[in-house]
């Protein structure tokens, strides 16, 4: 379904095909099940309640990037396609069907017939092109994504059209083909009749879209298609969803989904207070970490009523240790630049400590970066991986010549100068500081003196992005496609910190091959390659390349990929692990009450 | 009375100008910018914090951002808005206004219920030994950080599975309209933030009564009015308390801004509506005019308070007279 490459004809029959539905059936359920997954038929009723890390900042979901606000939304509107639970393919969601050009250009949409608003109104394709065209692609709604529509054609920049077909039919068209572009199409679509008046084509200013939705609405004006809709919000406590009845997924058995009543978003910041009104029984379900494993599997194997629940994890955030190409100091500059460097000081990294002693067993090793789960993409470069051995470790150093002249214990990079630097890590993390540490001593023992530097968790990807580091602990998210994630690891990305010398002079220019080393410049070809290639195998072929690549000269060093990990009460059926935020995969709907 | 009352209210806004920009001055210090907490979504590209910037004025000079901000209160009293939430200000303080309040007033009240008897119960038997156990009591209270008592209360309530581990309500009563059994399930909640918050003020309130009440009861006055033949109740309640509970006054006006900032940690632990937690999410997150706000409020209600306490001294005490 994904390329389904189709002449006009054709084209032009699936919209007869479409219109001849039309008539014969008013609404259009998708059935869906995961026999795979452990899913079965649940029972209806009951509440859930699950926390909500922290107050929503406002309900409308492209006004501000904040989790609370993802968590929400996911519950309370629909994309056009959505991520099937199992696979992470593509299937339909709002659209029940799609059609891509022979060229890859132009993306037709077929919407799903009697889908409507939480206030009754039916959604049409004026409401898709609406969210496109007035939400996601105005570069002032602060959590839109106009670039990922804006594409830079023989040097110049070009815009994505939208156009609505007829009622129900949305076609996109691109200025060049993209291999990703349905794979983004995870935009929760906007109801046009409540937020016309703050867009542009209202009469408003472009930034007025990010003032819909304010805290103080009322919960009946924010509509959305999805399985729930906004209740209650009492400030700084709880908000309240009551379930659609008219939600357009139906189980396997014909039940309409969801299975319940209402979800209740108790907010509880802090995995302390988490943990307690977890344990208290005021929270059905709670995501956890391995560091937090041995506590609740012991009250679990006490008798608690509750399950711990492991699963290997796509989604989520490998941490990573970097060394920064562009210190201040440029002679640990130089020395980080070596990938030598680097390789050496990974054989003193021991990623199977912090699996089983900071993340209690709950981890795998890493990819480089793709998470290994990822069938698609991941290339097992472990064979490549400088496992933890200390005299190996001490033999490279000597080899790069870096000698304890001074016989205090700690290397020499000149005569009259230690190996040593500061390592900034999340003090506010407990597997952050747990790596640092063993890190600390692991180094101290092949004679590198490291010093740490705590700084909020919040705080690392800021630091590191300013440069304002000599080595840094951090954890980027990984996701279904290395194209998503290319301003991390694409050299000159605005986000490939750790190698700043490689970014352009003024954002948006083109970046500074001079500075990049040979590998850097080929992992750059496969990244622009990435973006356009439609071939799906040789874009695959050439992003395991690149983490073979990334295993070789070590950027940054993978530690660890930690999995899913969460407790939930016996009393919830069809339990299936999410982040929450990842827009397009969202097994809350399944749920239900035993 | 009315020249000093102008004169100290007067005194008010050079002080609240130097504190507010020293407070701006410090966040501008902090590390980090306000647009890092967008840095790991795909979503982000270097145009939105751009973008973003400009939206905040951000882009703007300190001084012009501070300058702006003053202008705003001083001609409109517009606090600014919050970055996170897009809102005014104003209103979000008082979404949480209430609760700040009545959790506040509630220790309060708690802690001087108890702390005054046993202040003036101890001086009374002065080194007895309900005295030494009260006295080790209160300085244990005073030395345990009040969010440390907070998590040791959840940690004992859920071992005897107790489902009052933090916020105001059960879940289930949160949103519902106000009836006699959300009340209870109120009250069931309020204790432990009131025991761990309340015991704190206690000893210091309890100390301060002992002390003040020994020096009272050797003075003249006193011994004159036991010379005369007066009931050593009516001695000690009508003479030596009153004149000893004075400088308690002058406290309780300074414990005012513990409203906003006294309880932040515990607030936290606890998982309390009020404004202590807004406040250190604002700091962190580097958002600006809510932090400063706030603080701004701090201040006001410190020399408020003190000012309170003042007046209200003049009128307890008749020696305390203002020109």
């Amino acid at each position: 379904m994904q390329m389904q490459p189709r002449g006009f004809t054709l084209l032009a029959f699936a919209l007869i095909f479409a219109l001849a539905l039309a008539s014969v059936a008013s609404a259009q359920p998708k059935t869906v099940g995961y026999p795979g997954l452990g899913i079965e038929p649940g029972t209806p009723g009951g509440p859930l309640t699950l926390a909500l890390p922290d107050a929503p900042p406002r309900f409308f979901y492209y006004g501000e990037i904040s989790q609370p606000s993802q968590l929400l939304s996911q519950q309370m509107f629909d994309s056009l396609v959505e991520y099937d639970l199992e696979t992470y393919d593509l299937i339909p969601a709002l659209a029940r069907d799609w059609d891509i050009s022979e060229d890859g250009t132009v993306f037709t949409f077929y919407l799903r017939e009697g889908v409507t608003w939480h206030d009754g109104e039916p959604l049409t394709a004026d409401d898709v092109v609406f969210t496109y065209e007035q939400i996601i692609t105005n570069p002032e709604a602060r959590a839109g994504d106009a670039a990922q529509f804006t594409f830079t054609v023989e040097g110049e920049p070009r815009q994505v059209t939208f156009e609505a077909l007829d009622e129900l039919t949305v076609r996109m068209t691109l200025p060049a083909p993209s291999p990703t572009f349905l794979l983004q199409q995870r935009f929760f679509i906007m109801p046009k009749h409540k937020l016309l008046p703050y867009s542009v084509e209202g009469g408003a200013e472009p930034a007025d879209i990010n003032d819909a939705w304010p805290t103080s609405v009322a919960p009946s004006e924010v509509v959305g298609t999805g399985p729930f809709r906004l209740s209650a919000y009492v400030p700084g406590q709880l908000v309240r969803l009551d379930r659609n009845e008219n939600y357009w997924k139906v189980d396997d058995a014909g039940t309409p989904l969801p299975y319940v009543e209402r979800l209740e978003y108790l907010i509880v910041p802090g995995t302390e207070a988490q943990t307690a009104q977890f344990l208290a029984g005021n929270l059905d379900q709670l995501n956890i970490t391995g560091v937090q494993f041995p506590d609740f599997k012991s009250r679990e194997l006490a008798g608690a009523g509750f399950s711990v629940i492991e699963s290997p994890a796509l989604f989520g955030s490998p941490p990573h240790l970097a060394f920064n190409f562009s210190a201040a100091d440029p002679v640990l500059a130089e020395l980080f630049s070596q990938a030598e460097f680097r390789r050496a000081m990974e054989y003193a990294v021991d990623r199977w400590r912090v699996i089983d002693d900071v993340y209690n067993g709950l981890a795998e090793l890493p990819g480089t970066p793709t998470a290994p789960v990822n069938a698609a993409f991941y290339e097992d470069t472990t064979d490549l991986f400088n496992m933890y051995d200390l005299e190996a470790a001490a033999a490279a150093l000597d080899a790069l010549g870096l000698i304890d002249t001074s016989g205090n214990g700690v290397r020499n990079i000149t005569p009259g100068r230690d190996l040593e630097f500061t390592l900034t890590y999340g003090s506010d993390s407990a597997v952050f500081t747990d790596i640092a540490t063993i890190i600390q001593n692991d180094f101290a023992q092949v004679g590198v003196k490291v010093n740490l530097q705590g700084i909020m968790a919040t705080q690392l990807l800021g630091t590191g992005m300013a440069g304002d580091f000599e080595a840094i602990i951090v954890a980027l998210g990984n996701q279904p496609d290395p194209e998503l994630r290319k301003p991390i690891w694409q050299p000159g990305g605005a986000l490939y910190y750790w190698h700043r010398a490689t970014h352009p002079e003024t954002p948006g220019d083109p970046p500074n091959f001079d500075a990049m080393f040979d590998w850097e410049r080929r992992i750059f070809e496969i990244f622009e390659q990435g973006s356009v290639e439609m071939d799906a195998e040789v874009r695959a072929a050439n992003y395991r390349e690149w983490q073979r690549l990334n295993a070789e000269y070590a950027p940054v060093i993978m530690i660890a990929k930690p999995g899913n990990v969460a407790a939930v009460y016996d009393h919830v059926g069809n339990f299936v692990y999410s982040l929450g935020v990842i827009p397009g995969y969202n097994p809350v709907p399944f749920y239900y009450r035993r | 009375m009315l020249v000093f009352l102008t004169r100290r209210i007067l005194l008010f806004i050079p002080t609240l100008l130097l504190v507010s920009a020293i407070c701006f001055f410090v966040i501008q210090l902090q590390p980090g910018s306000f647009t890092d907490r967008y840095l790991d979504d795909p979503r982000f590209s270097p145009e939105t914090v751009a973008r973003i910037n400009a939206q905040l004025g951000l882009d703007r000079s300190p001084v012009e951002q501070y300058g702006r901000w003053v202008w705003g209160i001083v001609t409109r009293l517009d606090f600014g808005f919050s970055f996170f939430a897009n809102r005014p200000v104003s209103t979000m303080i008082g979404e949480r206004m209430v609760w700040t309040v009545v959790v506040a007033l509630v220790t309060l009240g708690f802690a001087w219920l108890v702390a005054i008897p046993l202040g003036i119960y101890t001086a009374l038997r002065r080194n007895g030994f309900t005295d030494a156990v009260a006295s080790f009591v209160g300085y244990v209270g005073l030395a345990v950080p009040d969010f440390l008592v907070a998590l040791l209360l959840v940690a004992l309530v859920l071992s005897y599975g107790g489902t009052n581990v933090g916020g105001l309500f059960s879940p289930r009563y949160i949103a519902e309209p106000w009836s006699w059994a959300k009340f209870l399930d109120l009250l069931n909640h309020l204790w432990i933030p009131v025991l761990a918050i309340g015991t704190a003020g206690i000893a210091t309130v309890m100390r301060q009564m002992r002390a003040n009440l020994l020096d009272v009861l050797h003075a003249d006055y006193v011994r004159t009015a036991r010379a005369k033949g007066l009931a050593e109740r009516r001695v000690i309640n009508r003479h030596a308390v009153r004149t000893a509970i004075n400088p308690l006054v002058s406290m309780a006006g300074l414990q005012l801004p513990e409203l906003i900032n006294g309880t932040i940690i515990a607030s936290i632990v606890l998982n309390l509506p009020t404004i202590g937690p807004m406040l250190y999410d604002s700091l962190l997150a580097k958002d600006q005019y809510v932090a400063m706000t706030l603080l701004l409020f701090a201040s006001l209600l410190l020399m408020l308070g003190n000012l309170l306490a003042d007046l209200a001294l003049a009128w307890v005490d008749p020696r305390i007279r203002y020109g």
